[in-house]
């Protein structure tokens, strides 16, 4: 007996010790445990059910905007609306098992209501997986802002299931061309960033080129050859107000916004050959900020307004470089990745740089992680160009042609979504988004 | 029969008597010889006077032993000294002087005897008491003894009691200790056929399944970056059915916590495991993107 208990003993205290760590160890141990790395960039399905109080064929569909931003944004796979299983306008009409079938994750539901002399629009984000309600807003409205009420509500819809701000209600503006020399024309159009509501600020028979926001979103400098030489333009757009900025002799190109919104950056040939300078917008003064025998162009500011990026062929070939403001400095460069990177242009958040880059053969737009150096190139184009961050970071617009005519595209800043805007605006370029305007 | 009797009476009786002659003689005899012996041998001629069966002994040893004609040798030594001492009286005076030689004689046997009866008495006192004295000694060993026993079958019951009780005690523990130990079993059991499972890969391809599942229904906003750790506890039923999403420890925005609870409801149900043993209820599912 005793021999058995001291036989036992060891191995019983063993199991009563690993009996005691399965104890402590208790939920994790009894629980399977999965490490999860990566997601997909498929776009998310989601149902945006026509909006009550709106009759069929409506001048402004609500539905239709927000699920057409939401589609644009590369982000999310609207249901067509011939799918839709039903049509409930509130939360308390939706039956999730019903959504679930059609396998949409999300919902969005509302309704137009009169409200006083104008409109109002109430609407509601579930998910349909969770049956969470998300989101639930009413929006004043009016008929002729309609279309702007959805833009925002997809801008809602957009943030609480993305973690960014939309950029829908933002604007882009772009050079069009109609007509085959000599018989050309050339517009800069202002449109929503859907492409629709085209608004037309300057129209010439001379080339207009490089259009360019300010940082608060109400001005625009542009190139004009309206003289048959080349000036920059600073065109308020509220008013249509314009006044040239600089026409020296030679090329006036390139024209950038100081983050304070107070200089430009420009490209001058009065001194020979193309170099950079700033312009004291208020007091017209000009400040050469390279001396070099190479071509120095397309500036673009640093986030803190010290320094500049920009393109320069010194190396043999086009590269990105940047150069400090303060005087003496010599410019570094920034890019090595391919024989070609050009045309720099700035995330929102300063940390990227969205660049032309000639890869495997094409002219192709490139997003580079300052920090890294890390070059991701976004689309798979031959010819594309003027890439232009969305306020959020989340897109980038750019040029590219198709067939020998030029049309405005977006890429999602990761590459994974890409659409070209249509146009029946013949031959379109040079695509500028409107930053967000400044808050409070 | 009676003939016999008869016949053989006298010689019997004769041969009686002298026997019991002789034995008052060697009672006299060993009366005087024991006076000086220990008192303790007085007992012994008690018995003879007291004992009628003595007579039948002799009949009985009669047929074995030799004939009675043969006189012991004691009979010779047996012989009072006062006849031997004393002269004949020859003269008044001496008479006189015998008298009161004989009254002193007299005299002194009886106070001889008296004193022989009192010391007898008191000899007989003394063992009295001592046979009292003996059979209080013995009533109290026996009482002693009684208590001893008692004590000593108190004792053993005591002993028996707690033998039974230490038993019973140990049954317990031994009942306790074997069903700790079948847990305990089981437990390893349980254990170790997860080993077995584990060892078989079919929970690795059970794990391997589930992460491209759910990996395959995550729509990854782009807030969720390298860096963001969020862990969800799932519950699942047996046919891989989602019943159950709870948010842990998670480091990531709104829209991040909505895609990874969705990705998990998305995913239902669950793919099943190769071997149902590799089936698990509850999921901790840690979402940490590598870049």
């Amino acid at each position: 007996m005793q021999s058995i208990r001291a036989a036992l003993r060891p191995r019983a205290a063993l199991l009563l010790a690993a009996g005691a760590l399965l104890l402590v160890a208790g939920p994790s141990q009894a629980q399977l445990r999965l490490d999860i790395t990566q997601g997909v960039r498929d776009a998310v399905p989601i149902a945006v059910v026509p909006f009550g109080g709106q009759a069929e064929g409506a001048a402004t569909d609500v539905a239709a905007v927000i699920a057409n931003d939401l589609r644009m944004s590369g982000r999310f796979a609207p249901l067509e609306r011939r799918d839709l299983a039903s049509r409930p306008t509130s939360g308390a009409e939706i039956r999730y098992e019903d959504w679930r079938l059609l396998r949409s994750d999300f919902i969005v539901v509302g309704r137009v209501e009169p409200d006083g002399s104008g409109l109002a629009v109430s609407f509601e984000l579930h998910n349909v997986r969770t049956g969470a309600s998300l989101l639930a807003q009413r929006l004043p409205s009016s008929e002729r802002g309609l279309r702007a009420t959805a833009h925002r509500i997809a801008e809602l819809v957009f943030e609480r299931l993305t973690g960014i701000p939309g950029a829908f209600s933002t604007r882009i503006a772009y050079v069009a061309v109609d007509g085959r020399p000599p018989a050309q024309r050339y517009r800069l159009v202002v449109a929503d960033a859907d492409g629709y509501n085209p608004r037309t600020i300057l129209e010439s028979r001379e080339p207009i080129m490089s259009p360019a926001w300010s940082p608060d979103g109400q001005n625009l400098a542009y190139v004009s050859f309206e003289g048959k030489t080349s000036a920059i333009y600073v065109q308020r757009l509220a008013s249509g107000e314009r006044r040239r900025v600089s026409a020296r002799s030679g090329i006036n190109g390139a024209p950038a916004w100081s983050p304070d919104g107070r200089r430009l950056a420009l490209t001058l040939s009065r001194d020979g050959n193309l170099d950079l300078y700033t312009l004291e917008l208020a007091t017209q003064t000009l400040t050469r900020v390279t001396n070099d025998d190479a071509i120095d162009t397309e500036p673009e500011w640093s986030k803190d307004g010290r320094s500049l990026y920009f393109t320069s062929d010194r190396a043999g070939n086009a590269q990105v470089y940047r150069v400090a403001l303060d005087a003496g400095r010599t410019a570094e460069r920034v890019t090595f990745t391919n024989a070609y990177n050009a045309r720099p242009r700035l995330s929102p958040d300063g940390k990227e740089l969205a660049i032309v880059t000639l890869d495997r053969g094409g002219y192709r737009i490139g997003v580079m992680e300052l920090a890294t150096r890390n070059l991701r190139v976004l689309t798979d184009a031959r010819q594309d160009e003027s890439p232009s961050f969305a306020p959020n970071g989340a897109m980038v617009i750019y040029a590219t042609r198709d067939k020998g005519r030029g049309s405005l595209a977006i890429v999602s800043a990761d590459g994974s979504f890409q659409q070209r805007l249509s146009s029946d605006q013949g031959d379109v370029r040079d695509p500028a988004w409107q930053p967000f305007p400044p808050r409070g | 029969m009676p003939g016999f009797l008869q016949e053989h009476l006298r010689p019997l009786a004769g041969s009686a008597g002298l026997h019991l002659a002789l034995l008052v003689v060697l009672a006299g005899v060993a009366l005087r010889w024991t006076s000086s012996q220990p008192p303790v041998e007085l007992a012994i001629e008690g018995y003879v006077v007291d004992a009628p069966p003595a007579v039948s002994r002799p009949i009985a040893q009669q047929r074995s032993t030799p004939p009675v004609t043969e006189p012991p040798p004691a009979a010779e030594q047996v012989k009072p000294p006062e006849p031997v001492k004393e002269p004949a009286p020859e003269r008044r005076a001496e008479e006189a002087a015998a008298a009161e030689r004989a009254a002193q004689a007299d005299r002194e046997r009886r106070e001889a005897a008296e004193r022989a009866t009192r010391e007898r008495d008191a000899r007989l006192a003394q063992e009295k008491a001592a046979v009292e004295a003996r059979r209080a000694e013995e009533a109290e060993a026996k009482r002693k003894q009684a208590a001893e026993d008692a004590a000593r079958r108190k004792a053993q019951a005591d002993e028996a009691k707690r033998k039974a009780d230490e038993q019973a005690q140990a049954q317990r523990e031994a009942k306790a200790r074997s069903e700790r130990e079948a847990e305990l079993q089981r437990a390893l059991a349980a254990e170790e056929d997860a080993a077995a499972v584990a060892r078989s890969g079919v929970m690795d391809e059970y794990r391997a399944l589930l992460v491209q599942t759910i990996e395959r229904n995550w729509m990854r906003p782009p807030s969720a970056r390298a860096g963001l750790q969020c862990t969800l506890y799932v519950s699942q039923a047996p046919g891989g059915t989602v019943t159950d999403v709870r948010l842990g420890p998670c480091n990531g925005d709104q829209a991040v916590r909505e895609s990874i609870t969705t990705a998990v409801y998305r995913a239902s149900p669950l793919p099943a495991p190769r071997d149902p043993r590799a089936f698990e209820r509850r999921l901790e599912i840690v979402f940490k993107p590598t870049e």
